[in-house]
């Protein structure tokens, strides 16, 4: 029926579970949350209704349930680099990149959807974004994303891939679109760009050249302070 | 008559008196059995045990049960059909209502069976006192596996867990210490499982070691000396690569050429693996230089281009 990934087998226990694991394990720091409650809201915001009518807003009580301070210039934004963010965000504890907060770390590398008049969840197939982009999966990153960026303050960094086909800096892409217009401006006192190419990879996009230029030119007309390095090491 | 009067009243004031304190006695007991009824599952019954180290993990059952299904649903599809509920009560079984003094191989033998898989050849990766640097290696590079990255491992990594005589059979307040006695839930388990690591591997084996720290950086005493090398297979595995990695403008105090390290190749080599021992290897230090960028040791080559 749809041409994407149906859900993932064992959706809730997957997310109750992270949801203890990140509360009691990973950063217990946030206290206490009801994680029953939060994959309620979690499912509510896209069961029976129709899978490409989600919009960010109906993750409000799920974000709002989740939500926990992300300590101040902590925050990694990403392009094209998960695997390297990871282990430079070294699991929340050097960096807290979205994947590392509460609501990013219950549903990363899921996929979910459901359908209109039932209350099931479709494990055979869900909506790409190229078929909708009011899908349940998309529109889950979208808040995830805003909120990040309206919690994020200090030193902000970004993590940009200078091997990456079609330039460092994504347009459209989470960054542009859903994270750099929800940045608060009086919370964040710099940011710092970082293109790393990959190892033996082809060095397509640098700071000051193309679609990084773009970024930096933006965010300065914005009114940011910005640096940028390359390769970091 | 007066007298017949003033005892009367008394007897009045007594009987009030008594009837008072009754009351009073059984609004005190009242409280005291329903406070004992309704105290939360956490209370330690007066009869468990104590120890010094810390308790079971709460939400034990939906961290482990989470961790398996997202293991073989999101993680490692192969492994499909792995039963994470059969799992996780076998894992229960081994240790609740048992003294966390007495626990033994055979306890965790269920566990072990349903949750074992194999490991492809050549991808085992072994460590000692390296645990941080070796598990961000893994998280960026699929190629390798350290016993946390299997199945076993990754349900039981930083969790912990251990029972008591007497109910619930889950002590969530304090479990033995190795120091109090090594027969504990913990120490077995971890004892098993990196048994079946090491028996697992085929092919290259590597091995990550700290060569900053002063004790050595091969011991006999640690997990990976004593249980490891000692279980894995010759007829399976043929080499063994070193990886001896040492803190960025740390202390170097040991290399390739070092004592304990000398004394891990002899090991090894008697039960006839071929061994190469690295310095530094450099994928892993790159890792390492991402916390210290400006260190001499971690400029980017300048021999090669």
């Amino acid at each position: 029926k749809w041409k994407g990934e149906g859900t993932t087998q064992n959706l809730e226990n997957i997310v109750i579970g992270r949801c203890y694991d990140y509360i009691r394990i990973v950063n217990p720091a946030v206290g206490e949350k009801n994680c029953s409650q939060i994959w309620e809201a979690f499912k509510n915001a896209f069961i029976n209704k129709d899978p490409c009518s989600i919009l960010p807003k109906d993750y409000e009580l799920f974000i709002n349930l989740s939500l926990h301070t992300i300590p101040p210039n902590k925050s990694l934004f990403w392009e094209n680099n998960q695997l390297l963010v990871n282990s430079f965000a070294d699991r929340g504890r050097r960096y807290m990149s979205l994947g590392d907060t509460l609501f990013g770390f219950v549903g990363d590398f899921l996929n979910w959807c459901g359908q209109a008049d039932s209350p099931g969840l479709d494990y055979e197939s869900c909506p790409t974004t190229m078929e909708c982009e009011n899908n349940a999966v998309e529109s889950f990153w979208r808040m995830a994303s805003i909120t990040y960026a309206q919690h994020s303050s200090g030193v902000i960094h970004v993590l940009l891939n200078g091997s990456a086909d079609g330039g460092a800096y994504p347009q459209p892409g989470f960054f542009a679109d859903y994270e750099i217009p929800n940045l608060e401006k009086g919370k964040i006192s710099q940011i710092v760009i970082w293109v790393v190419d990959d190892i033996e990879g082809p060095d397509i996009d640098s700071c000051g050249v193309h679609s990084v230029k773009t970024l930096q030119t933006r965010l300065k007309t914005l009114g940011y302070d910005v640096t940028c390095s390359d390769n970091n090491k | 008559m007066p007298l017949q009067q003033g005892s009367a009243r008394t007897r009045q004031r007594t009987v009030l008196l008594v009837g008072i304190v009754v009351l009073l006695v059984a609004l005190v007991v009242a409280v005291v059995l329903a406070s004992l009824l309704t105290h939360g599952r956490h209370e330690v019954s007066p009869k468990m045990l104590k120890w010094k180290d810390r308790g079971t993990t709460k939400n034990l059952q939906e961290v482990v049960l989470g961790r398996c299904y997202n293991y073989i649903t999101a993680q490692y599809p192969e492994l499909g059909d792995k039963d994470c509920l059969k799992i996780w009560e076998s894992l229960k079984d081994a240790f609740i209502y048992k003294n966390p003094c007495n626990i033994t191989a055979e306890d965790y033998q269920p566990l072990m069976e349903l949750a074992s898989h194999p490991i492809p050849c050549n991808k085992s990766l072994f460590w000692s006192k390296t645990n941080d640097l070796v598990h961000r290696y893994t998280k960026s590079n699929q190629n390798f596996l350290t016993l946390e990255d299997t199945l076993l491992g990754y349900m039981a990594d930083r969790v912990s867990w251990c029972g008591d005589p007497s109910a619930p059979g889950i002590n969530y307040e304090s479990c033995p210490k190795r120091s109090e006695c090594e027969s504990n839930p913990g120490s077995v388990f971890w004892k098993m499982a990196s048994k079946m690591f090491a028996e697992a591997a085929c092919g290259v084996v590597q091995v990550m070691l700290n060569g900053s720290i002063e004790a050595g950086a091969f011991r006999s005493s640690s997990i990976f000396g004593s249980i490891e090398v000692f279980n894995l297979n010759p007829d399976k595995v043929s080499e063994v690569h070193i990886w001896l990695m040492q803190d960025i403008g740390g202390p170097q105090s040991e290399s390739c050429s070092g004592h304990s390290i000398q004394r891990l190749i002899s090991i090894l080599e008697e039960r006839n693996f071929k061994i190469v021992c690295e310095d530094n290897y450099r994928p892993v230090q790159l890792l390492q230089c991402v916390q210290n960028p400006d260190h001499t040791d971690c400029r980017l080559c300048t021999n090669s281009t």
